[in-house]
């Protein structure tokens, strides 16, 4: 299938362990400051928001459709060698971003910065060169991140007014700039965003590798039978959440129309997730802390 | 072959419910032996294989029940506290009430949750703080009419544990009364009842090879049952009743409910206080035994003499004060028995036991709907699989129920290997009674009590009305005398 001669995918059996034992570790104990974003922001919001695992699915469809961004992923990363360790890694990383304090924040940003210069090729598809540390690529990831964010709040956990999901768009801000986006060049409105996205979509094509990557995420093989149920709805929410052209690039039939009740629906299913999720060791912990600061936050 | 058949039983829908759990949190099955999952759809005795997998567990591995819902919480993390019903939607929507109460239910007939199962449960348990005080009192407010401080004497705005989908308060009412005050949180019955409304989801993962029709019906059930429980009316006129019924009883207390202080989100009860069940392990064996006797005598003359059946022998149910006294909590879930649905067993009884005749036993048996009128299987045969159940009371004697006694009748009854295992079934009215030998054989067998059961079970037999056997069954004895219940017959 892949036009690089490549290893096989490996399983995705821990998926969810591994998954959570990324994040509870990433939330710190005792933070010695509130980090980039704080209790308040819409930022604590959406990361903590039902509709989460969702949001990181669709964001990882849109981005895949980059043919520079999904060269850079299929050629170097371990993302065929450990699948879920590197979405692991991710899951970590955000949680970092969102939750430790600024030093460590920067510190984890440095070391994704590092790991970027070290990625750089040719994409076989398009020919051209492509550079993991390129502004434009890491603008891409950092925005279809940020506005699945919003989409999937929207349509299966807890909407944000237009005026939070500006807020949200401004607050991120400084995530693409950490991981290294000249100042200035990121959207810092919902307006800006749509616009930006837009302008992009002319790039984007679903290449083999991304039809590829993707199979194996709507269908992690080795998942648990049950937990693998349960995927099949978070899978559908991503799909449906998707707009039109992106699911027309990757083929993808168009899905049932998201009514309420179905909506209802999926919601049920990402509960459902979020109590294995919150079954795994160190995660209720993990949560509480980050409740605890919020509440302590908002005291007088 | 699918894992789950369709019983539209109570028993049917605990084991659904706990198979359900498996399913959705992704358990192995105890033994990781998945051909002894597949169980074969058939309408009938799908219930009794479905509680076979269930009860053996329970009773082998029951030590490790005797945690109560509550004490998982006892922690009560009041900086977590949830402060809005809004707070109670978030924690509790999206399938986490609808499981919690699942596997609260499972819990009581089943133990073969797996470990990671148990320990996600426990988990969602754990993630569910207690109410504020203001949002406790809230609650107070609209169901009784006003605040907790003006309706009560004193009113302890801390909780003092965690109840299912609730919490417990301590209070003196405008009368004097120390009182337990269970209130739910706010918005839950609405938050679960629309989660079993949508049940696309739950449908799918019941993947059911039953018509679809019955895995409706089996939601269907699964919902009342559910919004049953989230109704505390219920339980307080069960309560009501069970107390009446043992008013003044030598060593059996049930506390009074509070009729005009309970509705249907708020359940006062008169305060009890004593030892838990884990406590009694330090106890003497002569204290556990009149323990054991005090609950044996209160599951049979509930049964006997109400047709009632407290249907959760939960240890986190009962307190104890020495002296073979204890207290009885919790009437979430409580069968009334027609005398009609009783007689069949109190022929089955009668006939092995007391007339000892084989084929009025099976008779019997076919009456209750238990076996099919034209097995064909020796009347031998069906004795000697069914006898078990009644080791305890065939012969006179002092006998001590063991862990591995309750587990070996568990076992047996529920032995699908057995001859008679294709022709015997629980009829639904009778699921219930299953717990008697789940939970009740269970504590009995925990306390590692000994008594002389059968001399016991004559005096509260309706066919033999013994003499009284032991010193509590003399004061007994004098308790039915003196609220004018018929004497015992003379042996």
């Amino acid at each position: 299938m892949s036009t690089v001669e490549q290893d096989p995918y490996a399983t995705a059996e821990d998926l969810v362990a591994r998954s959570a034992a990324a994040y509870a570790a990433s939330v710190p104990e005792d933070p010695a400051d509130e980090g980039f974003f704080g209790p308040g922001s819409v930022a604590w919001r959406v990361s903590r928001d039902l509709s989460s695992p969702v949001a990181g699915l669709r964001a990882l469809l849109l981005q895949a459709l980059h043919p520079l961004a999904m060269a850079g992923v299929d050629q170097h990363s371990d993302w065929r060698r450990d699948p879920v360790g590197r979405l692991a890694a991710t899951s970590a990383y955000l949680a970092t971003i969102n939750f430790a304090e600024r030093a460590v924040a920067e510190r984890a940003a440095a070391r994704v910065r590092r790991i970027h210069e070290r990625v750089t090729g040719v994409d076989t598809v398009t020919g051209r060169r492509y550079a993991a540390g390129d502004p434009a690529l890491l603008l891409w990831v950092h925005s279809t991140l940020v506005e699945s964010g919003i989409v999937a709040a929207g349509l299966f956990g807890t909407p944000l007014s237009a005026a939070d999901s500006d807020r949200y768009v401004a607050e991120m801000v400084v995530a693409a700039e950490l991981v290294g986006v000249p100042p200035g060049q990121v959207p810092a409105s919902a307006a800006e965003l749509d616009r930006y996205l837009s302008s992009v979509r002319p790039e984007l094509r679903c290449t083999a590798a991304a039809q590829e990557s993707m199979a194996y995420l709507l269908d992690p093989p080795g998942l648990d039978e049950d937990i693998a149920e349960i995927w099949q709805f978070i899978r559908n929410a991503a799909v449906a959440s998707l707009p039109p052209w992106a699911r027309g690039r990757y083929g993808y039939p168009e899905p049932e129309p998201l009514t309420d009740s179905r909506r209802a629906e999926f919601r049920q299913a990402l509960g459902v997730l979020d109590t294995v999720f919150l079954g795994e060791p160190g995660v209720l912990e993990a949560r509480q802390r980050i409740e605890l600061r919020a509440r302590a936050a908002r005291r007088p | 072959m699918k894992r789950l058949a369709c019983a539209l039983t109570v028993g049917g829908l605990l084991a659904a419910a706990a198979l359900l759990c498996r399913r959705l949190l992704r358990s192995g099955l105890a033994g990781g032996r998945a051909g002894a999952t597949r169980l074969r759809v058939e309408r009938g005795r799908a219930a009794v294989q479905l509680a076979v997998r269930g009860g053996v567990r329970y009773a082998s591995s029951a030590p490790r029940l005797f945690a109560s819902a509550g004490e998982h919480r006892q922690q009560l993390r009041t900086d977590l506290a949830l402060q809005t019903a809004e707070d109670v939607a978030s924690t509790l929507g999206a399938m986490k009430g609808v499981l919690m109460k699942i596997g609260q239910m499972a819990s009581y007939v089943d133990d073969g949750l797996s470990p990671a199962v148990r320990r996600t449960l426990s988990r969602l348990q754990d993630s569910v703080p207690p109410m504020s005080a203001e949002l406790a009192a809230r609650v107070v407010t609209e169901e009784l009419g006003q605040p907790p401080e003006r309706v009560f004497g004193r009113w302890d705005p801390e909780p003092i544990a965690a109840a299912s989908i609730g919490q417990v308060h301590r209070a003196i009412t405008r009368d004097g009364r120390a009182v337990a005050v269970k209130v739910q949180y706010p918005g839950i019955a609405e938050t679960i009842a629309a989660d079993l409304q949508n049940v696309a989801l739950l449908r799918r993962m019941l993947k059911i090879t039953a018509p679809s029709q019955d895995v409706d019906a089996l939601i269907a059930e699964l919902r009342d049952r559910v919004l049953e429980e989230l109704d505390y009316r219920r339980e307080a006129s069960n309560q009501q009743t069970i107390a009446a019924h043992f008013a003044g009883h030598p060593t059996i207390q049930v506390p009074g409910i509070v009729s005009e202080l309970s509705t249907r989100r708020v359940v006062t009860s008169e305060l009890a206080d004593g030892a838990r069940f884990a406590e009694l392990a330090g106890w003497s064996q002569q204290e556990r035994d009149l323990a054991a006797e005090t609950i044996y005598r209160f599951t049979f003359r509930s049964l006997y003499g109400a047709h009632l059946f407290n249907g959760d022998p939960h240890p986190g149910n009962y307190l104890f004060h020495g002296g073979g006294r204890v207290t009885f909590l919790d009437f979430g879930l409580v069968k009334c028995f027609s005398l009609a649905e009783l007689q069949p067993l109190i022929d089955m009884v009668r006939y092995l036991c007391v007339d000892e005749d084989p084929e009025g036993f099976r008779a019997a048996m076919v009456r209750a709907g238990f076996l099919l009128p034209d097995a064909p299987v020796s009347t031998d045969t069906v004795v000697e699989h069914m006898a078990v159940f009644y080791d305890t009371v065939r012969r006179p004697g002092r006998l001590q129920i063991t862990g591995d006694y309750a587990s070996a009748v568990v076992r047996r009854f529920f032995d699908v290997r057995s001859p008679l295992a294709r022709y015997v079934s629980v009829p639904r009215s009778y699921v219930i009674l299953q717990r008697i030998n789940l939970g009740l054989f269970a504590v009995l067998g925990e306390l590692t009590a000994t008594a002389d059961w059968r001399a016991i079970a004559e005096e509260i037999w309706p066919f033999v009305q013994g003499r009284p056997a032991t010193p509590m069954g003399e004061a007994e004895a004098a308790w039915r005398a003196s609220r004018g219940d018929p004497e015992p017959l003379p042996a």
